[in-house]
């Protein structure tokens, strides 16, 4: 095979960061690469510098053997390098056609000839097998199409390299089979795929070589037939990583949480949560899967009180706390890790010490006669940096300056200090490295191991499925089925939450409940 | 092991707390510089000028008050605004509150004349704060309860104080000689207004002795200090400064208001739940923070201090209100807080600035023929400036820098304990 792409010692730095520290790199024609490594270790930038959006500080590329120099996007995709970026660059209005020539010039310029463009689209997407349908508006697209059609964008630019950044973050299970055939197909066409990634088993499944990045540093490339997943993972990381949790089997409690024929509406004032109940008790961890954007964020919210609903029940330890605002839940001994720490987990303005303190500060020690007490709030911190491991200079740092991984952990000294006897975690390891996501997942089990009741809501099936001792699985606002995680088989779950199967049935459990309360009434 | 890093890191938050201090200077700087400029198109020396406009400002003791007379009601106006800002509350309304809390002041002094002085001079500051409160509740509740921006109503409600006020001190106040025509409808109209019935002009009538604020001089004559130091020298010389007799408390009340709202701000539970509020409000939801009811306590305490505004303005200065008694000191608030960074105790300095240049402005129009509308081109230049300032946040990248090495020398030192334990 000959050789497609060699990046020579490409360096960039960003001030104060090396995101690149001199990183060789070789692609070849009809591969499939990983880039791999920990959020923050450079992936996308080396990337970036390829595409043409950063200028590097120093470094080589040649394409097909010859030194080329790419200033912007543009030289890239002339030399037929496309990217996929995390964020789809689509038109939602604009038809898939429409999209694919967004600025290029149409075949019978100046006039639009979008049926010419909707043939070839069509004839691409046959030959690589994408089944895209050239005229459909991209809105009405799943995201696992509207990325099919970001690589059609790419194929029909003439590239030769496809560069997907993290393609498999937005996707279900089935999606991402469907996305490997592609990727397959591609293959057999000639075409070689950059594939930018954390996650270790994807990048087994469909890669031929892998280099790990650590640190803006090249630690190695190697074929994937030759390593073991224990090996990547430990060069990601720098160290051996623990990648099952130790979890030992515990007799779940009483209940704390119980959820009776929950209804709530998204802002857009559509039903967004339908009719769920279920309920969580000590000791135990209910996961609930399921594609972002099926309910569970407005769940997560009327749990906490940041949301009303529109009708049901919530019960904590057998109180109604039904529509109770934030205070009043919290006070119920509710902890919430909400799903993004940078707009409602944390207030990034404020110091750390100022951060850690947000649910007590108005009470003793912290505060006496309403005036704070600072000798108390900063041994409070400090204590929560040492127990908790913040790596910060001190506890008066803005929380904007530390590390994501680092602001998870205030967001979780905060929430866990008070012992309390509910968890509600949402996309607890959202965007956080391999370290910090381990560090997460022990804090929760030890939490659950203490006798706490946790529900996980999280978007990545992987991590639902390592945790839980439950598994809820949520499609378009309803629960579809709940599985013991011993018994849980995971085509079964990634089937449900593509909606093809469910297992409870809505409106049976709906017609029972009504029968029962109708019972009860009459008593 | 950690010492010498959190010494270092002493030095680095000092250096960046004077960088902070840096932007407003050096914009107040440029501002001077660049207005040179136009003095000298004008055909002046900038420097003659500018030594006027500091004598006039700073230059005698007689200067000293009336900078002092100047820079009160901005300081007031200045915090008001600035603890509004920082809760999330951008209370342009300022200068309407002010007027209401001029109006509450005065009428409590001429309604109770009878009062003694320890009685009336608390009650009218109160009456003051209050009234600000009052001016500032219906756009505190339209945001709070229902979103509205508070840009928009707090800046409509100035319009109706003006005209409030335009109309109040135009009606006969119902003074003990004087019967106001009419039956009781007229009565309670008459009780109303401000206007001193004896004079044919709209303005109030002057305040009582026991309703002005008392000045650095009436202290020095109180019986207790007179003979306690009567005898020595320096007190007599001090008695002889009649600008002594023009410094009221209110600079004083003003230094105290400025540290309470400091302490308030970062020291209180009230004050960090405001500031939560005001840089994040989705997150202090999520920490239970009750967010209207904190953005409606903001928003009263800074309707609050810039009805003191008005207050002492009437009680330590002007012991009357005629139309135009005050005009644009509650619209200043606004860059007093800019160029005070949003920093309780900045703002006595920004205040100064804008003191001294109004007061100074007279005799720099006297001395070197530069007309006094220069002082709004300095004022305006060094807003400019101090705006396009912030963007330098030279002090951020600093600690980022730090940070950055600060994760490295601890990773450094993970790895050597972890060597150190295999």
């Amino acid at each position: 095979m000959s050789e497609l792409l060699r990046l020579e010692k490409m360096r960039k730095t960003f001030p104060g960061v090396l995101a690149n520290d001199d990183i060789d790199l070789s692609i070849e024609q009809g591969e499939i690469h990983a880039l791999l490594g920990e959020n923050g270790a450079g992936k996308t930038t080396l990337m970036n510098c390829v595409y043409g959006v950063y200028r590097p500080d120093r470094g080589r590329i040649f394409w097909k053997g010859k030194e080329v120099t790419i200033h912007q996007a543009r030289d890239a995709i002339a030399l037929g390098i496309g990217m996929v970026h995390q964020h789809f660059m689509l038109v939602p209005p604009l038809t898939v056609a429409e999209n694919v020539i967004l600025g290029l010039p149409s075949p019978r310029e100046p006039l639009l000839d979008i049926k010419a463009v909707e043939k070839e689209v069509e004839e691409l997407s046959q030959r690589y097998g994408l089944a895209v349908n050239p005229s459909a508006q991209i809105w009405q697209l799943p995201v696992g199409v509207q990325q099919r059609v970001e690589i059609l964008k790419a194929l029909y630019r003439k590239a030769e390299l496809l560069i997907l950044d993290e393609p498999t973050a937005v996707l279900t299970p089935i999606e991402v089979d469907e996305l490997f055939a592609v990727l397959k197909s591609l293959k057999e066409k000639g075409i070689s795929v950059i594939f930018i990634s954390h996650k270790l088993e994807e990048v087994m499944k469909i890669c031929d070589r892998i280099t790990v990045l650590r640190d803006g540093r090249k630690i190695a490339t190697l074929k994937t037939t030759e390593t073991t997943p224990r090996e990547l993972a430990k060069m990601m990381v720098g160290r051996e990583v623990f990648l099952k949790i130790d979890k030992p089997p515990l007799k779940p409690g009483e209940i704390v949480l119980k959820v009776e024929a929950l209804s709530a509406k998204d802002n857009r004032g559509l039903p967004a949560v339908r009719n769920v109940s279920f309920e969580v008790r000590r000791y135990e961890i209910l996961g609930i899967a399921g594609v972002d954007g099926n309910g569970q964020a407005e769940l997560a919210d009327v749990l906490s009180g940041m949301r009303r609903a529109s009708s049901g029940r919530v019960e904590i330890l057998g109180k109604d706390v039904t529509d109770c605002t934030p205070l009043e839940i919290i006070n119920h001994g509710v902890a919430y890790i909400p799903p993004d720490r940078q707009h409602t987990g944390l207030i990034l303005d404020f110091t750390v010490a100022e951060n850690l303190v947000g649910k007590s500060f108005f009470k003793s020690p912290l505060s006496k006669w309403g005036i704070l007490r600072r000798e108390s709030i900063e041994e409070f911190a400090q204590q929560a940096i040492q127990e908790y491991g913040i790596r910060t200079p001190g506890a008066q740092v803005k929380a904007k300056l530390l590390s994501g991984g680092n602001q998870q952990k205030v967001v979780l000294a905060r929430e866990l200090s008070g012992n309390p006897d509910l968890i509600i975690a949402s996309q607890p390891t959202r965007g956080l490295d391999v370290g910090a996501t381990e560090y997460v997942r022990t804090k929760m089990v030890e939490a659950r191991n203490r006798g706490a009741a946790i529900l996980l809501i999280s978007t990545e099936l992987e991590e639902v499925l390592t945790l839980s001792d439950r598994i809820a699985v949520m499609y378009g606002g309803e629960i579809v089925g709940i599985v013991p995680a011993d018994q849980a088989d995971i085509h079964e779950i990634g089937e449900m939450m593509a909606g093809t199967k469910r297992l409870v049935d809505g409106t049976l459990t709906l017609k029972i409940q009504e029968t029962e309360k109708a019972y009860e009434s009459s008593d | 092991m950690n010492r010498p890093i959190r010494l270092k890191f002493f030095w680095q938050e000092y250096l960046e707390r004077s960088f902070s201090l840096t932007i407003p200077l050096a914009a107040i700087l440029a501002a001077f510089a660049l207005s040179g400029l136009l003095i000298l198109a004008w055909g002046s020396s900038p420097l003659e000028a500018y030594v006027a406009l500091f004598s006039g400002a700073f230059g005698s003791p007689s200067a000293i008050a009336t900078t002092l007379q100047r820079l009160t009601p901005l300081v007031f106006t200045g915090l008001a605004v600035t603890y509004g800002y920082r809760g999330g509350f951008f209370n342009i309304g300022a200068e309407g509150q002010l007027y209401m809390g001029a109006i509450a002041a005065v009428w409590v002094a001429i309604t109770f004349p009878d009062w003694p002085s320890w009685l009336l001079v608390p009650s009218c500051i109160l009456a003051s704060a209050l009234m600000g409160m009052v001016w500032v509740i219906l756009p505190a509740l339209l945001k709070a309860r229902r979103g509205i921006n508070e840009v928009l109503s707090t800046l409509l409600m100035n319009y109706i104080a003006i005209q409030y006020f335009e109309w109040v001190i135009r009606v006969d106040h119902a003074m003990r000689d004087f019967t106001p025509p009419g039956g009781l409808g007229w009565a309670f109209y008459n009780w109303l207004g401000l206007k001193d019935p004896t004079q044919p002009h709209p303005k109030s009538p002057f305040l009582v002795e026991a309703a002005h604020l008392p000045t650095l001089k009436s202290i020095l004559e109180t019986p207790l200090l007179q003979g306690w130091l009567g005898g020595s020298e320096w007190y007599q010389q001090l008695l002889s400064v009649t600008a002594l007799g023009r410094i009221s408390l209110a600079p004083f009340l003003g230094l105290f208001a400025a540290l309470f709202i400091y302490f308030l701000m970062f020291r209180t539970v009230t004050g960090y739940r405001a500031r939560a509020v005001g840089i994040n409000p989705e997150a202090a939801k999520f920490m239970g923070i009750n967010v209207p009811r904190t953005l409606f306590t903001t928003a009263l305490v800074s309707g609050a201090l810039a009805g003191l505004a008005g207050g002492m303005e009437v009680l330590g200065t002007q012991h009357r209100v005629i139309p135009n008694f005050l005009v644009n000191a509650g619209f200043d608030g606004i860059p007093v807080a800019l160029i005070g960074q949003l920093n309780p105790l900045a703002v006595l300095l920004s205040a100064t600035f804008f003191g001294a240049l109004r007061a100074g402005a007279n005799k720099m129009q006297v001395v070197s023929s530069v007309p006094v509308a220069v002082v709004y081109v300095i004022q305006a230049l060094a807003i400019m400036f101090a705006i396009a300032g912030t963007t330098i946040d030279i002090g951020l990248a600093l600690r980022k820098r730090r940070v950055a090495q600060m994760r490295r020398e601890q990773e450094t030192l993970e790895v050597e304990s972890e060597a150190a334990n295999a």
